[in-house]
């Protein structure tokens, strides 16, 4: 995991969308929002969840090893970079690699986009638009000391679990104290389906 | 914005781009087409302006970022130490407002409504305005004559509404809209306190044990509140939420209290029962600091949990619950918002509150107390300084012949020549109806979408034989007014708003206004001027009234003496009374145990409870209920025009338990003895299946203000938005939104209405997930 | 400045061998924790590979210099002053194969290029859709109708960039291998003919607008490239979205190059009109040094693209075919389409090439996979606050 970086808390998310406004005012892609919010609980609750790019770790960033224009970089802080506009050629591998749902298209213009961390800010040492922003520290950038003495007995876990395989991001998820060595779920398998049991 | 799919004919011809690419990854939100969205950031010539938000009464502080050329192109989080960075999505978006291509840049005007609005120059306008007032009022008196002012105004300029009605228009007749906001929590504090603020600042819900919220959709209405109430439960406080809606922050509250609309009261009658049952009263506070108490606790002998659970449909342990939480708690708060507020009974709702507070001793500690979180930037500061109908500047009663004659000896005017006191807002509707009152000048409304029962208002409004309005962009009250005069929006101006904690904060002039717009100050003193009372409007600008009024405020509970605009810069906002430039604010109240009553006593008083005004009936059996969406801001007339709001949540939906069996999306109209109007249903289990909710932003054909009753709390005259009797039924098809309006020949801003005929409801009431439908 | 100056190290340009992704094939991933991306590229290049990619850019650069030898002629028509140039092109020619073939021998790139020249090759599609490859590469190489969604300016400077780039291409390269020649049959002109491979292509008159072409065609790619760049390097000096994790080496250096390649270009035509050849031995070798330099990074840097972007082509045919055949692949949960079948299919293999063990969770659309794992974060670790 990167010294300071984004931790996430579903359970904190009130869903407002303010880092997606947010995200749109960052310099580095004004006008664009990068940032996802999935109200994933439909027709129950109105529970939520903000997604940005995890900066996977170990499998090193998938969306740029299925890059087949080594379009995206990895910066040395660990920062998964957004696509190289002179390289990328919009064919949407990474789009459908990332385990995370992360990167965005833009068709037209043979581009994909994703969340950079706000380098423009993070490399001057601020915090990037939606952590800066989001009005319930569900998206919090910082460090790990910094996120536990703001939030007594709250743990971090920066490991997914897809099936069989594990993925170490550079981001990391708020867990309860009791869950901190065990890998968050990452949705795969798939268990059900709109209510219906697909397991088989 | 990006190609379809299942575009037509694809098996004819197919694109050399096949465009494909699953939900969701295509779209940007980008601002919809708006100027700000290709407002490219530039290395060099970039100067950050610290101002606050122009939307609700948290005035969260923000830059904003202003170009080599003087123009606002975004904005820039600020560390102010009322929201430490955050903010909302409306004030994110709110510096899209500056420079909007529909902003309003020339007064429109025409002799009826027979005829198109054309632009005119500022004199035609001012002097058609002038000679259309002179008329009314020779012809029926000055009373005649209306002023509605409103709550987004600087402080300085509701001070200025009030004069400006009284010494210039010399009416009676002067209201604002902060009376459909919370003045139900105004008439309980007068009441219970004899000073109209929250008790405690912010910063105390951080110190808190148990955090009570009732009526206050917090992660939606005040949604950078929301980082007090979690900074609160990770220190271990308990949550205790009471809507009938399982909101955001209802959601993960260790109690939640899904009570049926139009029973507050009850419920708070019962929760002080159990308290006195169980001996949690504080004896020594009671005996101490209060009166009344015997009379409310003979009164809370009829509410045992069994009745509330009966009235309030909760079960009765979770009465039980609630007051043992409440008050065991060392420290406990209770903010209560328009959810208690917006009812016949909303002063006893807010009475039955401060009650709780009262007996539990939970009052002037640091953690411990009581407030009210106002809904308008300057709800706060709109209701202190005189654009109230009975209220001078100070908050000093109309009634009250000294405060009378102190305000007077500021004005230099004679005592008769100060009207008594006026109606509600509300209330002078129905005057307009009835023809008494013929003339109205709005500033900063918007009417006919914000008071209830739109036939009624339309209707008002239109036997009006003259209406002027003041506004910056077009809104469905000024499209159907005689005048419109362009004012600047909040960033080209200087003044200062008071936010929820009473807290004075400083906003800064950012940009020059475009051309042909003016200030609201310049317009009321030129109308003043023409009016013949230029003498007592002699101002140049924010600066100048905000001199007079700190003068006129002096001596006063709200006193703003010591306030000046330096010391608001150098601090970042001090909270009234300030009598002296040395005193540092008076930031939490009843310190000392002293309530700003002579006995300095808090004076309880007893509350019964009783039904709403609308019964139900077998053709109206359930409870519809109103409120606000995180995207959007009262009226809409500022953030139905901005495109990342708009896609956010493009249209009001009407939100229904999965029992009443409708399928989601589905069109669902929804009939009080008011009117009908038809939604596409949320279906979801985050609400009481005897419950309706339907925001309230949009006009009609969608308006939910259509549907609900003009009934008034005797005492505060705040309309019932909360709850009335409706039916539901399934329908054909869903009414459309329809595009905010424009001024003539002005070009709308398409790109930021594409998702407004969106037909199917959002994801959530806080809007569409970022991957719906794009 | 370029680099913000208060930027931590971190940020520092690591420098084109940080680029993940294309090394190694499926037995070199190294899975142990912690592996460090930027020595990654470097130290994972297994042994065939760079083997391999040697070979090609030595044969590559052999036939080169055959093709040197033989298009002048036995260098009979060569020019010894053109000599740093020819080197700096066998250098080039060699370096790109290097890359070429270091960059095809990834898995996702590999499978791509088999596709893209699979779909190319199928007679099939040439004649459903014989046009469409031309379209194509008239599209997306040639007028690059891409880069004006993105910025109606930046297709425009680009474009100037491109075209003269083509043609300075187009005329030094044959130029400096000997294989253009122009010679006169007075020995001064005016007449003149232009050989290639010393076979007479025309014969044209020096003094006419056509023989002033000819002769300034390389001034008029200047003039073609100076604007372009110029407004690329004002952007990456002034636009903050542009500046975000710029680095000087990799996105200042080949604008810069280019700038002083054109004004050093343009200022020998000027020594030689106007002043006598004054000074026009210094510019010449300024403008040798650059040029030398820039083809010489040209498959290390920025300029790489132009190898890669015909990559573009070969995926769009690839997704072009596939949807023709109306193999739209939807989503497992919401039925939304993801993409064509073909490309989903790709796309598993690569993952699996890569030893991603989640190439199952390609079949749904991102949207699902966020709400299944926030639908599973809400069951399995925490419901709500605590």
């Amino acid at each position: 995991m990167m010294g300071r970086t984004m931790f996430i808390d579903p359970g904190r998310c009130i869903g407002c969308q303010a880092c997606v406004s947010a995200c749109r005012e960052c310099d580095s892609h004004r006008g664009k929002s990068m940032i996802h919010l999935d109200y994933t609980d439909e027709g129950h609750s109105v529970a939520s969840l903000p997604t940005v790019c995890m900066h996977c770790e170990d499998p090193v960033a998938p969306c740029a090893e299925v890059c087949p224009a080594d379009a995206i970089l990895v910066t040395a802080d660990g920062v998964v970079q957004q696509a190289d506009t002179t390289r990328c050629i919009g064919c949407a591998n990474c789009v459908n690699a990332c385990p995370f749902g992360v990167p965005k298209i833009d068709l037209q213009a043979k581009l994909q986009m994703k969340c950079n961390l706000c380098y423009d800010r993070t490399a001057y040492g601020l915090a990037p638009m939606c952590a800066t922003v989001c009005p319930t520290g569900a998206l919090f950038y910082g460090t790990a000391e910094e996120l536990q003495a703001e939030r007594p007995g709250v743990q971090i876990a920066d490991t997914f679990v897809f099936g069989e395989s594990e993925v170490r991001t550079g981001a990391a998820m708020v867990v309860p104290a009791e869950r901190v060595r065990w890998p968050v779920p990452g949705g795969l398998p798939v268990v059900e389906i709109n209510g219906e049991d697909v397991r088989r | 914005m990006t190609a379809d799919p299942h575009a037509p004919g694809r098996r004819t011809v197919i694109p050399l781009d096949p465009s494909l690419a699953p939900p969701g990854t295509r779209g940007f939100r980008d601002a919809g087409g708006l100027p700000a969205d290709r407002w490219h950031a530039d290395q060099y010539g970039e100067t950050l302006v610290p101002t606050h938000c122009c939307f609700c009464g948290v005035q969260c502080g923000m830059y904003l970022r202003v170009d080599g050329d003087g123009k606002v192109f975004g904005v820039e989080p600020r560390d102010h130490d009322i929201n430490r960075m955050r903010l909302c999505p409306k004030g994110i978006n709110a510096y899209q407002q500056v420079n909007h291509p529909e902003r309003l840049t020339a007064p429109l005007m025409r002799r009826s409504r027979d005829e198109e609005l054309r632009e005119v120059s500022w004199d035609e306008a001012l002097d058609h305005t002038v000679s259309e007032i002179r008329r009314i009022q020779e012809a029926h008196g000055n009373d005649a004559v209306g002023v509605l002012g409103g709550a987004s105004l600087f402080t300085e300029k509701t001070y200025l509404v009030g004069k400006f009605a009284r010494l210039a228009v010399r009416t009676r007749h002067v209201d604002y809209n902060g009376r459909l906001c919370m003045v139900s929590a105004a008439g309980a504090n007068k009441l219970a306190f004899n000073i109209d603020r929250a008790g405690n600042p912010f910063a105390d819900i951080l110190l808190t044990d148990c955090l009570l919220l009732a009526g206050a959709n917090v992660g939606e209405c005040f949604p950078v509140l929301t980082q007090y109430v979690w900074g609160a439960r990770d220190r271990g406080a308990t949550l205790i939420v009471v809507d009938p809606r399982e909101t955001a922050v209802a959601r993960t509250a260790d109690i939640h209290v899904a009570l049926r609309p139009g029973t507050d009261s009850a419920f708070f009658n019962a929760v002080l029962h159990v308290v006195i049952e169980e001996g949690l009263t504080d004896a020594s506070f009671l005996a101490g600091h209060t009166t009344g108490w015997e009379e409310v606790k003979a009164t809370a002998a009829h509410y045992p949990p069994s009745r509330a659970a009966e009235i309030c449909g909760v079960p009765a342990e979770q009465v039980v619950q609630v007051a043992r939480a409440f008050a065991r708690a060392p420290k406990a708060m209770a903010f209560h918002a328009r959810g208690i507020e917006h009812h016949t009974q909303g002063v006893e709702n807010c009475l039955a509150v401060i009650n709780l507070c009262a007996a539990t001793g939970h009052l002037g500690k640091p953690g411990a107390g009581y407030g009210t979180l106002t809904g308008q930037g300057n709800g706060q500061g709109g209701r202190e300084h005189g654009q109230k109908a009975d209220l001078l500047p100070g908050g000093r009663s109309i009634h009250d012949p000294e405060h009378r004659r102190q305000i007077c000896e500021i004005w230099g005017i004679k005592e008769s020549e100060l009207p008594p006191a006026g109606t509600s807002m509300m209330e002078m509707v129905w005057q307009m109806q009835r023809g008494e009152i013929r003339g109205l000048i709005g500033i900063c409304n918007n009417p006919f979408v914000s008071l209830p029962n739109y036939s009624v208002v339309k209707d008002g409004y239109d036997v009006t034989e003259f209406h002027a309005q003041f506004d910056f962009f077009l809104s469905e009250t000024a499209a159907n007014a005689h005048v419109v005069f362009p004012v600047t929006v909040w960033a080209e101006d200087e003044g200062v708003m008071a936010n929820s904690e009473a807290r004075v904060v400083k906003h800064n002039k950012a940009q020059e206004p475009p051309p042909g717009v003016r200030t609201d100050t310049w317009v009321m003193c030129e109308l003043a001027r023409r009016l013949g009372a230029g003498d007592k409007f002699a101002f140049d600008g924010s600066r100048d009234v905000f001199d007079e009024l700190r003068r006129a405020s002096a001596g006063t509970v709200i006193d703003y003496s010591g306030i000046t605009y330096e010391r608001l810069e150098e601090t970042g906002g001090i909270v009234w009374p300030c009598p002296s430039t040395d005193h540092p604010g008076t930031p939490r109240l009843f310190e000392d145990g002293r309530t700003y009553h002579a006995d300095g006593k808090v004076h309880m008083q007893a509350v019964e409870w009783h039904p709403p005004a609308d019964p139900y009936d077998d053709e109206h059996p359930m409870r519809l209920t109103t409120g606000r969406t995180v995207a959007h801001f009262l009226s809409g007339n500022q953030t139905r025009r901005l495109g990342g709001l708009v896609e956010q949540t493009p249209r009001p939906w009407a939100e229904i338990h999965p029992s009443r069996g409708f399928r989601n999306g589905e069109p669902l109209r929804v009939v009080t003895r008011r009117g009908s109007a038809v939604y596409p249903a949320l279906v979801t289990e985050a609400i009481r299946p005897d419950t309706v909710f339907i925001p309230y932003h949009w006009p009609v054909p969608t308006a939910a203000n259509a549907l609900t009753i003009d009934a008034l709390d005797p005492r505060s005259k705040i309309p019932e938005y909360k709850v009335c009797a409706c039916r539901v039924e399934r329908a054909e098809r869903i009414d459309e939104v329809p595009s905010p309006p424009v001024a003539p020949g002005q070009a709308a801003y398409p790109e930021t209405q594409v998702s407004r005929t969106d037909p199917l409801p959002p994801t959530a009431p806080q809007g569409r997930g970022t991957s719906e439908r794009s | 400045m370029t680099e913000p100056p208060e930027a931590p190290s971190a940020a520092e340009p690591p420098g084109a061998d940080a680029r993940t992704g294309p090394p190694g094939g499926p037995g070199s991933r190294r899975r142990g924790r912690g592996s460090l991306v930027v020595a990654r590229a470097a130290e994972a290049l297994p042994r065939s590979v760079n083997g391999r990619a040697v070979l090609a850019g030595t044969a590559v650069s052999a036939l080169l210099v055959l093709a040197i030898v033989c298009g002048s002629r036995l260098l009979r028509d060569y020019d010894s002053a053109l000599l740093p140039y020819a080197v700096a092109s066998v250098f080039l020619a060699f370096g790109v194969a290097y890359r070429y073939t270091v960059w095809v021998s990834a898995p996702a790139a590999r499978r791509l290029l088999a596709r893209g020249w699979g779909s190319f090759f199928s007679a099939d599609n040439f004649r459903q859709a014989p046009t469409a490859v031309p379209r194509m590469i008239a599209t997306y190489l040639g007028f690059q109708k891409f880069l004006g969604a993105r910025s109606h300016a930046r297709w425009a400077a680009h474009q100037l960039i491109f075209w003269g780039c083509v043609l300075a291409a187009l005329i030094t390269f044959p130029l400096t291998w000997g294989w253009f020649t122009f010679t006169s049959g007075t020995g001064s002109g005016p007449g003149y003919e232009m050989r290639i491979w010393g076979v007479k292509i025309l014969g044209f008159d020096a003094l006419s607008v056509v023989g002033w072409v000819m002769f300034h065609g390389l001034d008029l790619a200047a003039v073609l490239v100076i604007p372009g760049a110029a407004y690329f390097l004002r952007r990456r000096m002034k636009d903050r979205g542009a500046m975000t994790g710029q680095r000087f080496a990799y996105d200042m250096v080949p604008l810069l190059a280019l700038i002083i390649i054109s004004v050093t270009g343009l200022l020998l035509t000027f020594s030689s009109l106007f002043l006598h050849g004054g000074g026009y031995e210094f510019l010449a070798i300024l403008h040798m040094a650059s040029v030398v330099f820039t083809l010489v990074y040209i498959p290390f840097g920025k300029f790489f693209h132009i190898v890669q972007r015909p990559a573009a082509v070969g995926m769009q045919l690839f997704k072009y075919t596939a949807r023709r055949g109306d193999e739209i692949f939807t989503c497992r949960r919401c039925h939304e389409p993801i993409d064509t079948g073909p490309y989903v299919e790709n796309l598993r293999g690569t993952m699996r090439d890569l030893d991603l063990g989640f190439d199952r969770w390609a079949e749904y659309c991102p949207r699902c996979k966020r709400v299944l794992r926030g639908n599973a974060y809400l069951s399995q670790v925490k419901k709500g606050f605590q």
